[in-house]
């Protein structure tokens, strides 16, 4: 099964990218394919999927250089000091060492310099539809 | 030797953000230390003008890990403002959710944030001392922590809505009642819950006998003590009178209406910090200086009233001969009790007959303009006080967040942790991470609710005496 996690704060402008397109997507009934909508990553997620062989992170991430660009930072800004919320690296770490689950997963951002207003609705509703029409179209090829 | 301040920044494995000041005088003995807390929120300013109505929903965007606390403390004042009384279905829902998340985040604190400490010592390298490598080295010890967080995190998403941020709460009681196949389904993973917050325990106190040094050294100092209290003098955390008990045990003042608050509780403020010191009035400030939060609470209840919290705290006790523990590094023993009373207090009340009614809510309108909301938080005791118009509008709004409580108190561990374990001139990793653990015994949440811009890597930095930077260490 393929699970798609948005994850993002709808109170923090462009922060919303990922449960925004959790939204477009519910509206598509994919196949074989649960939707994830969330405020942050919290440890306790991954056991929402221990049966998926598939996990696609959709997140905003902030960048002052290429906003709207959707790409994957490769850069993680990630850490060892956890406080209260984790990043997909550490939610991957966990299924593998403590569930022996070793999903395929991928990361979709939207690039984004404004996490307090939507600076630009139209270009940002164009990112919504196009990461969720492209992950419609790729679940339809796909046989989970 | 020249006088220097030794700077940690931010402070790592707490929710929010916070730096450490450590001052080094020309002697070369650690002279001062300080708890800076370096973001601003400004809640209370921004509520005014705001419809009553909006006050939970706002407030509990102060945080993203206990916004229940304020969820529930803010629709306590409402209940005043609007002069209603919540159907006892209403009270229990707002109970149990409040317990759900005292659980999930006294969960978080053990296993994510501390336990990291308690497996590998606070002088592993710093490689180690993290939850990937507790991953590796205690699988399923993690896995507990997972499952005792998802069981707080889902109870409060079944009763109130969301798991963060939760709407059900509301002023007059709670907007729905429980399913019966709700009940049934938490019910059932009572007994693993508690099986596992007893491990958890028993592996705290196991290994209890390699930290004596922090036992004696991190924060171990007399203060008073604050907790909301019920007439039985039971461990509570939803409603009752404020107590404030001295470190001997004796009862300064108890029986405080939580509404009279300023005449017992002053707030001051430091130039060096964000975070208000409170402290308790009589005694004057900084002498006032109080700790709240687990360890005040069950220093305070005479029992837990439910069974085997009760024998935890019988034991608890007996580490003092019965007088109030002030070690502040037990703060984490008080957690893990605790969590043992939470699970065993939601069996009980979703067991009463009248939790499962279908009158959950009582309604009216602006009755009155002036409410007081005070609950125990994860962290201690929590006030929102509001003003509002005879529309309902907010004209004031005066928080005391739970960690505030412990300002004063986090500022004298810090001290008296750097004085104990830092030497300036031999500054190891070990003992700034004595110093950040100190602030981790009082959990403290400086948090804002969602994602912080940058890196939360751990910089110290050795100054002189005119603020110059000598010295840099990169600690992750």
């Amino acid at each position: 099964m393929r699970v798609i996690i948005g994850y993002g704060n709808e109170l923090r402008g462009e922060d919303a990218f990922g449960v925004d397109t959790i939204k477009k997507l519910q509206k598509l009934s994919l196949k074989n394919t649960k939707l994830l909508s969330l405020h942050q990553l919290t440890p306790e997620i991954v056991l929402q999927l221990l049966d998926a062989n598939e996990i696609i992170f959709i997140d905003a991430s902030y960048d002052e250089k290429n906003h709207y660009a959707l790409a994957c930072p490769l850069t993680e800004q990630d850490n060892l000091n956890l406080s209260h919320h984790i990043s997909p690296k550490t939610i991957i770490y966990m299924l593998n060492n403590l569930y022996k689950n070793m999903p395929k997963f991928l990361i979709y951002s939207m690039m984004s310099r404004s996490f307090d207003t939507i600076e630009d609705t139209l270009r940002y509703q164009e990112c919504v539809d196009a990461v969720a029409l492209y992950l419609s179209l790729e679940g339809q090829k796909i046989d989970f | 030797m020249q006088k220097k301040t030794i700077v940690i920044d931010p402070v790592t494995r707490i929710e929010g953000h916070a730096k450490i000041t450590i001052d080094i005088s020309e002697e070369g003995v650690v002279e001062d230390a300080k708890i800076h807390v370096t973001q601003y929120r400004g809640f209370e300013k921004f509520c005014e003008g705001r419809p009553y109505t909006e006050m939970p929903a706002l407030t509990a965007r102060t945080c993203g890990i206990c916004p229940v606390s304020h969820v529930v403390s803010a629709t306590k004042a409402i209940d005043e403002i609007l002069g209603v009384t919540p159907p006892k279905a209403g009270v229990n829902i707002r109970k149990i959710v409040n317990l759900a998340q005292m659980l999930q985040s006294h969960t978080l604190n053990f296993y994510h944030l501390s336990s990291p400490d308690f497996i590998y010592g606070f002088d592993a390298p710093k490689e180690d001392r993290n939850i990937f490598k507790m991953m590796q080295t205690h699988p399923q010890m993690a896995r507990d922590g997972i499952n005792l967080r998802a069981f707080g995190q889902k109870i409060i998403e079944d009763l109130a809505g969301k798991r963060i941020h939760p709407t059900g709460i509301i002023p007059g009681g709670a907007s729905h009642k429980i399913e019966e196949s709700t009940k049934e389904a938490i019910l059932e993973q009572v007994p693993a819950m508690l099986k596992i917050a007893h491990s958890a325990l028993e592996f705290f106190r196991d290994n209890l006998h390699k930290f004596q040094e922090e036992i004696d050294y991190l924060g171990a100092f007399p203060s008073l003590f604050m907790a909301i209290t019920n007439d039985e003098g039971t461990l509570e955390h939803y409603d009752g009178k404020l107590c404030f008990m001295d470190s001997e045990g004796n009862i300064l003042k108890d029986k405080i209406e939580p509404r009279d608050y300023k005449e017992f509780i002053g707030e001051a403020v430091e130039d060096f910090s964000y975070l208000k010191s409170p402290y308790y009035k009589p005694l004057g400030y900084p002498q006032g200086m109080y700790r709240v939060g687990a360890l005040a609470r069950v220093n305070i209840a005479k029992t837990c009233g439910t069974p085997l919290a009760d024998k935890e705290l019988i034991k608890f006790k007996a580490l003092n001969d019965g007088k109030p523990v002030l070690n502040t590094f037990y703060y984490h023993y008080a957690r893990l009790i605790e969590m043992i009373y939470a699970i065993e207090k939601i069996e009980e009340l979703l067991k009463c007959d009248e939790t499962m009614s279908d009158n959950v809510r009582s309604t009216s309108t602006v009755s009155y303009e002036r409410g007081v909301g005070c609950s125990e938080a994860p962290r201690g005791t929590l006030f929102h006080e509001y003003h509002v118009t005879k529309d309902g509008i907010i004209t004031g709004v005066n928080l005391i967040i739970a960690t505030g409580n412990n300002n004063l108190a986090m500022n004298a561990g810090v001290k008296q942790v750097a004085q104990r374990f830092v030497d300036p001139k031999n500054i190891t990793d070990g003992a700034l991470n004595r110093v950040e653990a100190v602030i981790r015994c009082f959990d403290p949440c400086l948090s804002c609710s969602t994602h912080a811009l940058g890196i939360v890597s751990s910089k110290v930095e050795i100054r002189d005496h005119n603020k110059k930077i000598i010295k840099v260490f990169e600690r992750s």
